[in-house]
């Protein structure tokens, strides 16, 4: 998709031939001179086409939100297919595209496509997802059908029908432009008023049900307000393409929040970002259709979404993950910091680096890059020479808790879950991370305080990690540790 | 005869096994040694981790630690030897095969790539349908089967593969009091035969009468040996009381900070 | 508006001539739609058992992708860099479809809506962007072209007695020229992709079953689920491929979903259902091919309309799942009700 873009984008730069027969009467004309007559509202194909893709942007993003959250997205990709044949038969009423009648003929199509699914789903063998495939398909042939029949007969022109298939934004008219209008007030007018029933509903259907909403009607009310925002979209997106619109802002935007209402103000403001950008590409280029354009910045948006959302991003994540890997790298130094200094009864300052690589059975160029480590997070300081590295007060308490840690869950694991004693070890090396205060409370009064490991070795009390910084301000205090020995 | 034993792998060994779900630890060091010719029954609360345990010793599941021998081998070497009973709504019932497919596909292991079920491997079948008292339905569409004769032919299907060590996913779930006593002479027969079975149940009232070994599951392995010995109040309690809190909220930590 | 949007129908005109004196147009045409509706709708039919029906709309669509691509980087549309185009596109799709689902919390369904509607617009923007280079435009995608199918030929020589044999045949010229026998390079292509399918099904049919059916048997049988998955993918995008020219990215759907979804409400044996999935495919083309005949309008969209029919018929009427039957057994059972609660009182005294 980014070469999608790139396209676009060398298109902005080299001089374009306009669609003459679209825009108006300028033949020529340069892309600066392009985006200047865009950005100055002057056209009124402009700005019908702006304030139309504003509006579709805004109820594809409210429906789109629900059907997302209902898991229903593909329910609005056959609704949209199944259109088509309304659209034709609309046109057909008196062969010329009324808004009115296609509108009509449309939602009728939309709405008898949901019910055969619906109707498949409960009468036969057959599963959802081929309900609804059949039925978008089948719907959609219909309708390429009645088109082309069209085409046919009124003598090469369908009469501007072509525009539903990919949409075109340019080709929205005033009638169109305020039937949107009408519709869009309606949806969010309906919505902000029902927005507890729908929110109820589309979160546990069983419960509202027993609460006693009207889940069936409101559904059908969320359908039919799904047909009229597909039916309204259509003409600047496309019969093929209306399901991105409704799918993917929603899905971005369910990416970046937790909270419905302000899914829904997302969704509409990703809604209309897509929209207006769709429309403003497809004007400055010669001959892009809107719905694909608008289609790609959606699918931009939800990729950002989905790379650097703050929460569920997946480079945040994955930055997480790394500091989260560091930390226990540090605290991983910590703990055999702790334990060179309890294999020699806590006798003498500091842990020398060679020391520290045996324990680890590491290099000591390796051990040396993780004591610089602790000292940037000021957990120890290495001393001149550098091939000694003693802890700080916070180090010192930090190793201290890592290693209560580790031996209370094994010893835990032993007593408690009745696990073998040789076997509690690897666990307790990823436990000993995750670790709150809270649970380690837990684990010392359900083992009532023990001191001892299963292995034996002393578990470090709250007191070894308060006497901290007085231990490590002078090696006379270290045998206190001795108490629990 | 226990120097044959020592002689013969043990058909299931267990060992230091900690498995996560959704990269949340359901199994902590389950260590458990399965001799032959023992019927263990797997007995738990909901969340125990009892399925997790049989889908972990099959190798579907990646290990946190420990391994998995069967037969003295990695499983997936000996997965041949290996037959699984899914639970019954694992699968789609209204996938257009009848009764005598779902049977012959228990010989898919015994037949090459390429090869079609012979005329031996329906014999086998017929026979093994027989066993469950299924034969007269062996043509029907398996959607109009009741929930107790979709159990049987999943246990034909078992039996037409003719493993050594089985698995089977709470066979009891749901059925009628006829196929329970049923499935209860054939795990016997089986056990007679000298295969091992390993079966998740639920119910504690007939879980002494069924099975003459246990397991008793909870997060991690409460105890395991002769029914016995160890169906008493206290291991019983230990199993379904509440007092392992602290295993599932760090459980739940490891799985949100691992995310 | 001159004529009646509904044309009076002519048996001579729109059933007998076009199999007599159009013969080298309509032979080719039939027998592309009949390939192209077997083999999608045998692929199809383990999409629908592995409840995969709307991946195959994804990778029908996307697929337009690597075909815009393949058009954008050779500049034409060779036969195997299309092919090639496809596979990249089936996987891509099923990769990224996998992606979204696995590290964002958004669900299977919005993640297939966002990948193939955005593979998909990417391909028209292409595609419209080298417009007028290829013969290749938005229609085309739409509703493909398949009455060009018999325009663009190929020669095979074959066994000069085979000639002669077929020379007293009638029309026997429109076909054997020179010696060799003339086809539509379209329905050659079509004709070995469905023959490839029919054989690959037809040789893993054990392991397509059980991976279907039941995935854990599946494991312990050592069949790998995902190269099963990956593999069918493959193959869908192959054959979405060959299809396209004539029946566009939209109406493969239909392609792929109606055989099955009719064999399906017909019978429960999987046997069975392939062999009503030919013959719903021979079915849809003669009458759909008739059809468009008839109302002068697209073939590929009077191909769906027809399929669409039989499924609404097997609807209907059908043995297993069919409306009426369930009707006229619910009559039956309102009607013998109180002597089947007589009957079953008396047993349970």
């Amino acid at each position: 998709m980014r070469y999608g873009f790139l396209f676009i984008f060398l298109g902005l730069l080299v001089p374009e031939w306009v669609w003459a027969e679209r825009i108006g009467d300028i033949s020529e004309t340069s892309a600066f001179e392009q985006a200047r007559r865009f950005f100055s509202f002057q056209d009124p194909a402009v700005r019908y086409a702006l304030v139309g893709s504003i509006l579709l942007g805004i109820s594809c993003g409210l429906l789109g939100s629900f059907l997302v959250v209902r898991k229903m997205a593909l329910f609005g990709d056959t609704l949209s297919h199944a259109v088509l044949p309304g659209v034709a038969l609309g046109f057909l009423w008196n062969m010329s595209k009324d808004p009115v009648a296609i509108f009509v003929g449309a939602t009728l199509a939309g709405l008898l496509g949901g019910a055969m699914v619906t109707l498949i789903k409960q009468t036969t063998r057959l599963k959802e997802d081929t309900a609804l495939g059949l039925v978008l398909a089948s719907f959609f042939a219909i309708g390429i059908c009645l088109l082309t029949r069209i085409q046919n007969i009124s003598t090469g022109s369908k009469g501007g029908l072509d525009a539903y298939l990919f949409g075109q934004a340019a080709s929205l008219g005033r009638d169109d432009v305020i039937l949107m209008a009408i519709i869009t007030v309606l949806a969010v007018l309906l919505i902000a008023i029902f927005y507890k029933e729908l929110l109820l509903t589309s979160f546990d259907a069983a419960f509202a049900r027993a609460a006693g909403f009207p889940v069936t009607m409101i559904h059908y009310v969320l359908m039919l307000l799904l047909a009229f925002s597909v039916v309204i979209a259509l003409q600047a997106v496309g019969v093929v393409l209306v399901s991105a619109m409704l799918i993917t802002p929603a899905a971005a935007a369910y990416l970046l929040t937790d909270r419905m209402h302000v899914m829904l103000l997302l969704a509409s403001v990703f809604g209309v970002t897509a929209g207006a950008a769709g429309a403003f590409f497809s004007f400055m280029s010669t001959n892009l259709p809107t719905g694909p354009l608008m289609v790609m910045g959606a699918s931009l948006v939800f990729v950002l979404a989905f790379l650097f959302g703050p929460r569920h991003g997946v480079v945040s994540r994955w930055w997480r993950r790394q500091s989260r890997s560091a930390q226990i790298q540090r605290e991983n130094t910590l703990k055999a910091i702790y334990h060179v200094l309890e294999g020699r009864s806590f006798e003498g300052e500091g842990v020398s680096l060679r020391e520290l690589a045996e324990k680890r059975r590491e290099t000591i160029d390796e051990v040396r890059g993780q004591s610089r480590e602790l000292k940037t997070h000021q957990m120890a300081t290495l001393h001149e020479d550098g091939d000694s590295v003693h802890l700080t007060p916070e180090g010192w308490q930090r190793a201290c808790e890592i290693v209560r840690n580790h031996r209370l869950w094994e010893l835990y694991l032993t007593n408690e879950a009745s696990i073998a004693p040789d076997h509690v070890h690897d666990d307790a090396e990823v436990i000993e991370h995750v670790l709150g205060e809270e649970t380690v409370r837990q684990l010392e009064r359900t083992l009532n305080h023990a001191t001892k490991d299963p292995h034996g070795r002393p578990i470090p009390g709250l007191m070894d990690l308060k006497l901290g910084g007085q231990i490590m301000g002078g090696p006379a205090t270290v045998p206190g540790y001795g108490r629990t020995t | 005869m226990s120097e044959e034993n020592a002689k013969t792998p043990v058909p299931l060994e267990l060992h230091d096994l900690t498995v996560s779900y959704h990269k949340r630890p359901v199994l902590w060091g389950v260590d458990v040694e399965v001799t032959a010719g023992q019927l263990v029954g797997v007995i738990g609360p909901n969340g125990a981790g009892k399925s997790t345990l049989i889908k972990a010793a099959m190798g579907m599941l990646p290990l946190n630690s420990g391994w998995v021998k069967v037969f003295g081998e990695p499983v997936e070497k000996n997965l041949q030897r290996v037959g699984y009973v899914p639970q019954r709504e694992s699968v789609d019932w209204d996938f257009p095969v009848s009764v005598m497919d779902v049977v012959l596909m228990g010989r898919y292991g015994h037949l090459g790539l390429f090869k079609r079920p012979a005329k031996s491997d329906r014999e086998k079948a017929r026979e093994c349908l027989e066993k469950v008292k299924m034969l007269p339905y062996a043509d029907r569409q398996i959607s109009n089967l009741s929930g107790g004769q979709q159990q049987r032919v999943f246990l034909a299907r078992a039996l037409a593969q003719e493993s050594d060590l089985y698995f089977m996913d709470e066979p009891f779930a749901g059925v009628d009091a006829a196929t329970e006593t049923a499935i209860v002479a054939i795990l016997q027969e089986l056990r007679k035969q000298g295969k091992t079975l390993l079966v998740v149940h639920h119910d504690l009232t007939t879980a002494r009468e069924y099975f003459d070994s246990l397991l008793l599951l909870n997060m991690r392995v409460v105890a395991f040996g002769p029914t016995k010995a160890i169906f008493n109040q206290e291991l019983l309690q230990r199993t379904y009381g509440g007092r392992l809190t602290i295993l599932s909220e760090v459980a739940e930590a490891v799985g949100s900070k691992a995310d | 508006m001159n004529e009646p949007f509904i044309p009076a129908f002519n048996w001579q005109e729109h059933v007998i001539s076009p199999w007599m004196s159009e013969l080298s147009m309509t032979l080719p045409i039939v027998l592309m739609a009949f390939f192209v509706i077997t083999s999608c709708g045998l692929i199809g039919n383990y999409l629908i058992l592995r409840r995969m029906a709307l991946v195959g709309d994804a990778i029908s669509h996307s697929v337009l992708a690597g075909i815009a691509g393949v058009v954008v980087f050779t500049g034409g549309l060779q036969v195997t860099g299309l092919f090639i185009g496809a596979l990249v596109a089936g996987v891509v799709t099923t990769v990224l479809i996998e992606l979204i689902h696995r590290y964002s919390r958004v669900k299977q369904d919005a993640a297939i809506g966002i990948t193939f509607t955005t593979l998909f617009a990417l391909g028209v923007i292409l595609i419209n962007l080298k417009a007028g280079q290829v013969h290749i435009d938005e229609e085309c995608v739409l509703y493909g072209e398949i009455a060009f199918v018999p325009l663009d030929q190929t020669k095979i020589s074959i066994p000069l007695a085979m000639v002669q044999a077929m020379d007293n045949l009638p029309l026997a010229g429109e076909f054997i020229k020179g010696g060799q026998l003339v086809v539509a390079t379209g329905v050659l292509r079509m004709a070995i992709v469905t023959l490839v399918v029919v054989a690959l099904i037809w040789a893993f049919y054990k392991e397509l079953l059980v991976s279907s059916f039941d995935s854990a048997l599946a494991y312990s049988l050592g069949i790998n689920a995902n190269m099963v998955h990956y593999a069918l993918m493959s193959l869908l995008s192959i054959v979405v491929v060959s299809a396209f020219e004539s029946v566009g990215a939209i109406l493969v759907v239909a392609m792929l979903i109606l055989p099955g979804a009719t064999a399906h409400l017909l019978s429960t044996r999987l046997p069975v259902i392939m062999a009503l999935t030919v013959l719903h495919a021979a079915l849809s083309t003669l009458l759909g091919f008739h059809l468009a005949k008839w109302l002068d309008c697209s073939i590929a969209g009077a191909l769906v309309v027809a399929a669409m029919g039989l499924f609404v018929l097997a609807w209907i009427f059908g043995i297993h799942d069919g409306l009426l039957g369930k009707w006229l057994r619910q009559r039956r059972v309102q009607h013998e009700l109180p002597e089947e609660i007589t009957q079953s009182s008396s047993l349970t005294t």
